[in-house]
């Protein structure tokens, strides 16, 4: 029982080494998989859609190679506000949304509509969907690989002033950073709740909630700023001179099989734009 | 309360009649639990602290210190074994964890970086303002810490945080614990970092703590004479279990076995075993520094 422990449930910016496929893919051709995923799931408007996108990106899971237990975990802190907003859109939406839509359910002024019902699904499926997606590239792709891959896929738009370099590294550090900040937080809120601080409990309007945040709030950002400063410091004494001229330790691989995903992923998003699903 | 025929004589000095202030039962810990990072950090601890001592807890860096002391406040509760804490069950649900942490203070590694109030008076004072005390009895608890630690009220109490020192800062962050009144003070590392000025200095602002107030003390620390200098009793982790109890001239005497766990005796220590080891007739338990200055004084009048 450890009411502190925020890195736990946090699997973006982690890296699980399994070795699988999707570890060993190229970067680049990574990178355009997921977009084209992330796409595939935007466009999709119908529950059929959503069950094999469900399906399909359970398949990416097991390819990565990573337990759905942990790829999933990234949902605990995300069900309060998702039940929410579920719950908003049964009460609220009635018949504005899709008034020729018909009625299942009526009770009061409560009036859910098929096409509401529907909505509520759908946006759930999303939600895990692309929360599957994510964590799943985070978790098989280290930060200096992301970096690489980003960089080598802007390379192309530098002739239109795009710093690629420089996106890339605001990129990486800004992940890197999710888990170090995380742990400051937790060992500030353990810090001052050994001080008789308490940050939940007592209710109070916002601003004194954002009060009560202050002593974590305020070490946290000293801790991030004297963080940031150190890493300039580091960057500076190994003669860190940005992108130009720039050469890398590791070579992307580029093989012909690594380009199989994004084809794969590319097919499925045609087939999601053009298939007509019954509902 | 605690079964001691399971521990006594072994991993506890039972001590008849008194009950323990803290009481900790064959406590595991698994960080990051149900995912692929998951780590044993404690396997199986059992360990009692009483009313008015001092007790160190020595062992490498990864061996569970950490972790052990954040059950005797309750930040963490267990899930498997019992933690007692002045009655107080961590392991059950309606445990009144704003008492424990009254109870037992916690001050963590590097506290100077949980000071967030402009002014050292406001940041000692926010303890005693959670608790709603009235302003009084607030600010005469904020003048007793800053005393106790060796901050003078009159002088810090409106000075700014940051034109602080390492040192100074680090007392300031001391007195936001002890403001709390606490009747056991856990330190993590309370001198590290410091100057060999300071860190002297805090570490006698510790010290009268426990004589003078009688408070109870638990050390955390890598500095082995100040763990020799400052405790009781030793307890040694490694690998998450006690693997060793006693007191510091029993524990520190064993160098062979301290160097499996990645330990060493305080340096003083050091030289009067070696001495013995070449034959030279000094008694080999020096702790201290003085300590170690008398057991070699008579072999020098000897002269060469």
């Amino acid at each position: 029982m450890n009411e502190f422990e925020l890195l736990r449930n946090i699997t973006i910016g982690q890296y699980l080494p399994t070795g699988s496929y999707l570890h060993r893919l190229d970067p680049r051709a990574k990178i355009i998989a997921a977009v084209l995923l992330t796409a595939a799931v935007s466009f999709t408007p119908s529950i059929l859609g959503n069950a094999s996108l469900l399906i399909a990106c359970s398949a990416v899971v097991v390819l990565g190679r990573i337990p759905f237990s942990y790829a999933l975990r990234g949902l605990i802190p995300a069900v309060p506000l998702l039940l929410i907003l579920a719950l908003l859109q049964l009460l609220f939406f009635g018949r504005n949304y899709d008034p020729t839509s018909p009625v299942i359910f009526h009770w009061g002024w409560i009036v859910v509509t098929a096409a509401v019902a529907r909505l509520v699904v759908i946006s759930a499926a999303r939600f895990v969907e692309l929360l599957l997606v994510t964590s799943v590239f985070t978790l098989s792709t280290r930060t200096t690989e992301l970096t690489h891959g980003i960089e080598r896929l802007l390379r192309p738009f530098r002739r239109l002033r795009v710093p690629s370099h420089e996106l890339a590294l605001v990129v990486t550090i800004a992940l890197r950073f999710i888990p170090t900040i995380a742990l400051e937080a937790e060992r500030l809120l353990k810090a001052q709740a050994s001080r008789g601080g308490t940050i939940r409990g007592r209710r109070g309007n916002f601003v004194a909630a954002t009060r009560r945040l202050l002593p974590v709030l305020v070490p946290l950002f000293t801790f991030a700023l004297r963080r940031g400063e150190e890493l300039i410091v580091a960057m500076e004494a190994r003669a860190y001179m940005g992108g130009e001229g720039r050469t890398t330790y590791a070579i992307l691989p580029g093989r012909p099989l690594d380009w199989l995903a994004p084809v794969a992923a590319l097919a499925f998003l045609v087939a999601m734009l053009f298939v007509r699903f019954p509902f | 309360m605690i079964d001691r025929g399971e521990h006594a004589g072994t991993l506890t000095a039972a001590r008849p009649g008194v009950s323990p202030l803290i009481a900790v039962e064959n406590l595991w810990h698994t960080y990051m639990a149900g995912t692929p990072f998951e780590h044993q950090a404690l396997r199986g601890i059992s360990l009692n602290i009483y009313p008015g001592e001092a007790v160190g807890v020595i062992g490498q860096t990864g061996s569970g210190k950490s972790t052990l002391i954040q059950y005797f406040n309750g930040l963490m509760r267990p899930i498997r074994g019992r933690v007692l804490v002045a009655g107080h069950d961590l392991g059950r649900p309606d445990v009144d964890l704003a008492a424990v942490r009254r109870i037992v203070g916690l001050v963590f590694q590097e506290p100077e970086t949980q000071v967030f109030e402009r002014l050292v008076g406001d940041d000692i004072a926010y303890g005693p303002r959670q608790l709603r005390l009235p302003f009084l009895e607030i600010r005469e608890r904020v003048r007793w810490a800053m005393e106790t630690v060796g901050l003078p009220f009159d002088a810090f109490k409106d000075r700014y945080t940051f034109t602080l020192s390492g040192g100074e800062l680090r007392k300031a962050a001391l007195a936001g614990v002890l403001a709390l009144r606490p009747r056991v003070l856990v330190v993590d590392e309370p001198t590290s970092g410091l100057d060999p000025g300071a860190r002297e200095e805090l570490r006698g602002r510790i010290r009268d703590l426990r004589t003078r107030e009688g408070m109870t003390l638990v050390l955390v620390s890598h500095d082995m004479e100040e763990v020799a200098r400052l405790s009781d009793r030793l307890y040694i982790l490694h690998d998450g279990a006690v693997v060793a109890t006693g007191t510091p001239r029993e524990v520190f005497v064993d160098g062979a076995r301290l160097a499996e766990l990645g330990l060493a005796p305080p340096e003083a220590t050091q030289v009067v075993q070696r001495l013995r080891a070449r034959g030279y007739h000094v008694r080999g338990d020096a702790l201290t520094v003085e300590e170690a200055e008398q057991a070699l004084a008579p072999l020098l009048s000897e002269g060469p």
